[in-house]
């Protein structure tokens, strides 16, 4: 090649330099100066900003609606992952290898929800709960199960519980693709000589698939739990804005409330740092826990 | 007999799910061109005449024409400003080895892991103190940059399986670098383009939040947020006929969207798995 040194890296930083800075400044420093700022006490005009050190983060031990968006974001990631993980991969394996003709409807209409807006099935699923006009009391009441119906969203006990339903509706398609992928990727001679070994279907499914397809098992449980504390709190933004009282309040709400409403915006960031800590924390003992010996196929 | 009871059981729950995908959007249709009064009377029954006031009335009165452009905007502008950032650098780190290369890729596929919503604040005051808060080029920007090391994820594998030949021929054959790149290269990873570009383009034209916080103005809101706005608006005006066919402004595109590229999202989907 006929390239002098200055020309090569000439061509390395038209490459990499304009993208590296933009990704700097709009991603990388925003981040750094996230946790910087959760030691101030800042309403937002630069003159008043007070350096209070770890008083935010005293502050955030003795809150209790922390608490209880702590406790609500797990909910949501307990409930989405298990809910999620067996019903996509049930669906996964139903699409791929129990023959279904009819496979490739399925799988676009199940995929279909992953690509509208949190703010569409936000608020689609506001009417389908809504107390007198919506399917949910609608279908109760023609099947007479009238005393069954509620305001769902209003209601201090199934407004979380029905916030997760969606979540799940939303979230199936994508996980059910990831899997399918997995699957098809097994060589049919592993099903062939467990059946020649006389394996049930359900033996199979425990020793072949769910094995080979571990990897793609447990990315998706991480990728729902990092998609769960950073991303649960749109839906509940649109659907309750963490009503009735505190009730549905996850982190991310709470940490808008209280920067973009209160105009805390120290105490925001504060809540900011703590699902960063809390996300981390969580990856590093989901990556521990699914720790599996490695199968070659 | 046992293998049509194991065939029923398995579909009973497709159905099922089914029912439970697309009912929902059937109801919101059949909504939009039904009157409020016929939505609180016969929620579920189809509309007597159908009208497409609401439509109208979702278009101008509550702004979901002008946010619908907006919106247009974004998505459009976000998508190519991302690839023009992605591409070159993905081929700098895929083909041209140099000291640090690894380290990089890694620094933007570890920035995918940290929650973004940690940046928000400031990233909030630094668009203020650069005069760009509520502007869509900004905005657009911002979109580009969030999704570049996805984009860079993405484009990598397909880079990885250029043939070198091809670019050593045309350097040997007097093709600057820059040639190599746009004419050679870029050419030959289009499928990659194209998936990362379909799921951005997604992506962006769903976003909610950040629009939320760095667009002030009606006039410049993107559809997310006045859909928003629309459906705490239509519950003191119970204008919930309007809310209906704002859904269905809001979704239709997509549906045209996923219609069309609905193979390439399956299998940039299922081969992505595959390699992770």
């Amino acid at each position: 090649m006929v390239q002098s040194k200055k020309q090569k890296y000439l061509f390395l930083t038209f490459c990499l330099l304009p993208t590296f800075l933009l990704f700097v400044i709009f991603t990388v420093y925003p981040m750094v100066n996230g946790i910087y700022l959760s030691l101030f006490d800042w309403s937002g005009m630069s003159a008043n900003r007070e350096f209070v050190g770890f008083e935010n983060y005293i502050r955030m031990f003795n809150d209790e609606i922390i608490g209880k968006a702590i406790y609500n974001d797990y909910f949501f990631v307990v409930t989405k992952v298990i809910g999620i993980m067996i019903l996509s991969l049930f669906f996964a394996v139903a699409l791929t290898q129990l023959k279904v003709k009819e496979a490739p409807f399925y799988r676009v209409v199940f995929f279909f929800p992953n690509i509208m807006s949190v703010v569409v099935i936000g608020i689609l699923w506001q009417f389908i709960y809504e107390p007198d006009i919506g399917l949910v009391n609608g279908f109760l009441t023609s099947v007479g199960l009238e005393s069954w119906t509620r305001p769902w969203l209003g209601s201090m006990e199934w407004a979380l519980p029905s916030l997760v339903v969606p979540a799940i509706w939303a979230g199936i398609g994508l996980f059910m693709l990831l899997l399918m992928g997995g699957i098809m990727n097994i060589p049919k001679s592993q099903y062939e000589s467990a059946e020649i070994d006389g394996a049930s279907e359900w033996q199979q499914f425990w020793k072949i698939t769910v094995p080979l397809i571990w990897p793609q098992i447990k990315t998706s449980m991480i990728y729902i739990v990092i998609t769960s504390l950073n991303g649960s709190f749109v839906l509940v933004q649109i659907m309750t804005n963490g009503g009735p009282g505190n009730e549905t309040e996850v982190m991310g709400s709470y940490l808008y409330q209280k920067a973009f409403e209160d105009f805390q915006f120290g105490y925001g960031a504060t809540i900011g740092v703590l699902i960063l800590i809390l996300s981390l924390v969580t990856v590093l003992i989901m990556q521990f826990i699914l720790k599996r010996e490695k199968v070659e196929y | 007999m046992t293998k049509f009871i194991t065939g029923a059981a398995v579909r009973i729950p497709l159905i099922i799910w089914s029912i439970l995908v697309v009912f929902p959007l059937i109801w919101m249709f059949v909504g939009a061109f039904k009157s409020n009064a016929e939505i609180f009377s016969s929620p579920w029954s189809m509309p007597e005449t159908y009208n497409f006031g609401n439509f109208v009335s979702a278009w101008v009165d509550f702004s979901i024409g002008s946010s619908f452009l907006n919106t247009i905007f974004v998505t459009v502008l976000g998508t190519v400003l991302c690839l023009a950032f992605s591409i070159p650098t993905t081929y700098a780190l895929e083909r041209l080895r140099f000291k640090g290369s690894e380290v990089l890729f890694n620094v933007y596929l570890a920035s995918m892991m940290i929650p973004a919503v940690l940046g928000w604040i400031p990233l909030f005051f630094l668009l203020m103190n650069m005069n760009l808060l509520d502007n869509l080029f900004a905005l657009s920007a911002v979109y580009a940059i969030s999704q570049v090391p996805f984009t860079i994820f993405i484009l990598s594998s397909f880079m990885g399986s250029v043939p070198k030949e091809l670019e050593e021929a045309a350097a040997v054959d007097g093709m600057s670098p820059y040639g190599v790149l746009f004419k050679i290269v870029t050419p030959m990873v289009k499928t990659g383009i194209i998936t990362a570009s379909i799921l951005n383009a997604i992506t962006f034209w769903n976003e909610y939040f950040m629009a939320l916080i760095l667009l002030q103005t009606e006039s410049k809101n993107t559809l997310g947020v006045q859909m928003d706005l629309l459906s705490t608006n239509a519950q003191y005006e119970s204008a919930w006929g309007a809310l209906f066919a704002g859904l269905v402004i809001a979704v239709v595109p997509v549906i045209i969207f996923y219609a069309i590229f609905q193979r390439h999202i399956v299998k940039g989907m299922t081969e992505g798995a595959v390699k992770g």
